[in-house]
């Protein structure tokens, strides 16, 4: 019989081929996709995020979590597309110009994926515009970026600025991290959120789509 | 007192004249500095400034030619432009697509330390008389991110931990053996080496102190062992928040403790000198993430106090930057960081 709790104990440790067998099965038997989501893959990163948080859980074991839940993920997608699970949100990512470094941003938009976010990667270097495009094109409810250089935070602001003047700020919450950010520098430029680590980024992030169908 | 005397005072527990200094910055950071003050030179600089520069040492290249964008481990670099300068990030990485210790010896050949050359090292050494010499150390987990990728590295530590000790054995090998040379070539000449591993993050250590312990230390310490044997001090560099693991390091042995991030988690001053200040040396704390680069000059001159009011409680201390100045640090901040130590460490 299906166990979830068994799909989440496996994202936990970041078994990526037990998780996949462990969704398969409960896929087989007919589970609602939604229950897999849910009781499975989001319940095993709610653990992960609450373990990083604790200094339980570090970078590499995070890291193969997330993969273990991007596998079981996988298998479910078509499936919650058919059902119309609905996601947590729709959020776009990326460092911003000028900043290669992605280890922050890639840990961020796991937690995000791992909470039942639909994450649009949209890689490092990405340059104002491409932000803006996204948010036209796609659907965005939240753009987060990140910065790890105090010389490509103003690139953090130019890209809100690109936002605010494409008129897309109102329908859109933006999101700040990175090793120099801070919340006093989130309320310089005009972004809606800031958070110090990833697993408080997926708190922010359910906060701020609260905010947006409120 | 010279700048290696200042220094040498710190290093042994002794009291120096004044507060020594130190300085790192980017190239485009330190460009903007000369120009600010009418500066030809590095010498000319350091001596306005009242800096005790450390003068770092190392090896010549005369290995197989390396490719342009390329570097010695075979890893491919791109000058990335911030606006108001660039850096130099490595994004391909030769060893990214292994899965086994025996797929790495079949197809890759690692540098040898006879691919450097050390016979320029004591003429080098004659032009900075006076001055402290750092040369010769270790930081391999950086270059192996770089051989493998930042995130398959991370994911190494639990998945494949024999290629990363198989890698670490190799790079710290390499760093062994070219620290050896150098301190062959200058007996009694060299006063400091790094050993250094970035283990922190602005909220936490980056690994656990068990895959520390287990991947580094072991390495760190035999590092640590050829300097001291040498008579050459441990300068122990980490950014971020690493409190937890510098009790560790303590009893590794290291002398001096640097950066100093003191805005991260657990690492204010106070914490620091209760914990640890009378087994170390402390070298930075002057933050370049606030203070430095958006702070007032006024606001410099307080870090540069409470700096000095706190970690040198033991005159253990050595002031700098937390790392590399940035160009988006205004010079009249660089400068007031320098004037304000030079006056107020008058007294310590």
């Amino acid at each position: 019989m299906a166990d979830l709790k068994a799909i989440a104990e496996n994202v936990i440790n970041g078994q990526a081929p037990a998780v996949s067998k462990a969704v398969q099965e409960a896929l087989d038997e007919n589970v609602p996709v939604g229950d897999i989501l849910h009781q499975g893959l989001i319940a095993g990163m709610n653990v992960v995020g609450v373990r990083f948080k604790n200094n339980e859980f570090y970078i590499p074991e995070v890291l193969i979590a997330a993969r273990a839940m991007k596998a079981g993920l996988q298998l479910i997608r078509p499936k919650l597309l058919e059902a119309k699970v609905k996601s947590a949100g729709k959020v776009c990512i990326g460092t911003v110009k000028g900043d290669l470094h992605d280890i922050g941003k890639n840990l961020v938009g796991m937690m995000l994926e791992g909470a039942g976010f639909e994450v649009i990667d949209l890689g490092v270097d990405v340059a104002p515009e491409v932000f803006v495009q996204s948010v036209r094109e796609q659907g965005i409810q939240i753009v987060c970026m990140s910065a790890l250089l105090t010389t490509t935070m103003a690139s953090l602001q130019t890209t809100v600025e690109a936002l605010k003047a494409a008129g897309l700020t109102d329908n859109v919450r933006v999101m700040i991290g990175g090793a120099p950010i801070t919340q006093e520098y989130a309320d310089k430029i005009g972004a809606h959120g800031y958070a110090a680590d990833a697993a408080t980024a997926t708190e922010k992030a359910r906060e701020l789509v609260a905010e947006l169908n409120a | 007192m010279t700048p290696k005397e200042r220094w040498l005072a710190v290093l042994n527990h002794q009291k120096p004249d004044c507060l020594p200094t130190d300085y790192w910055a980017t190239a485009e950071a330190h460009s903007k500095l000369l120009a600010h003050l009418g500066c030809q030179t590095d010498r000319e600089l350091y001596t306005r400034l009242h800096i005790d520069r450390a003068i770092a040492i190392s090896a010549r290249y005369v290995g197989p030619p390396i490719p342009k964008n390329g570097d010695v481990f075979g890893c491919g670099h791109q000058t990335v432009q911030y606006g108001g300068g660039t850096y130099n990030e490595c994004i391909t990485h030769p060893l990214a697509a292994f899965t086994s210790v025996d797929a790495i010896e079949a197809n890759y050949v690692w540098p040898s330390p006879d691919w450097y050359t050390y016979d320029h090292l004591p003429e080098q050494v004659a032009q900075w008389e006076g001055y402290p010499i750092r040369g010769g150390g270790s930081e391999p987990f950086l270059i192996y991110k770089k051989l493998r990728g930042d995130v398959q590295a991370f994911m190494d530590l639990i998945e494949h931990p024999e290629i990363v000790h198989y890698c670490l054995d190799k790079l710290f090998g390499l760093a062994y053996t070219n620290t050896l040379r150098i301190y062959e070539t200058l007996p009694g000449e060299v006063d400091l080496s790094y050993v250094a591993e970035d283990m922190g993050g602005q909220e936490s250590l980056l690994f656990s102190p068990n895959h520390i312990r287990t991947f580094l230390l072991p390495r760190m310490q035999r590092m640590i062992k050829l300097a001291h044997d040498a008579g050459v001090f441990v300068f122990f560099h980490s950014d971020g928040a690493i409190h937890d693991i510098i009790p560790d390091m303590i009893r590794l042995g290291i002398d001096v403790l640097n950066p100093i991030q003191w805005r991260c988690q657990n690492m204010d001053r106070e914490t620091l000198i209760q914990d640890f200040g009378h087994q170390l040396c402390f070298h930075g704390g002057v933050d370049n993430q606030h203070t430095l680069a958006f702070g007032s000059v006024a606001d410099v001159q307080a870090e540069v106090r409470d700096n000095i009011d706190i970690l040198n409680r033991h005159n253990r201390y050595i002031l700098a930057p937390c790392h590399n100045i940035q160009a988006v640090s205004p010079p009249e901040n660089i400068v007031a960081m320098y004037e304000s130590a030079h006056e107020m460490g008058k007294s310590i």
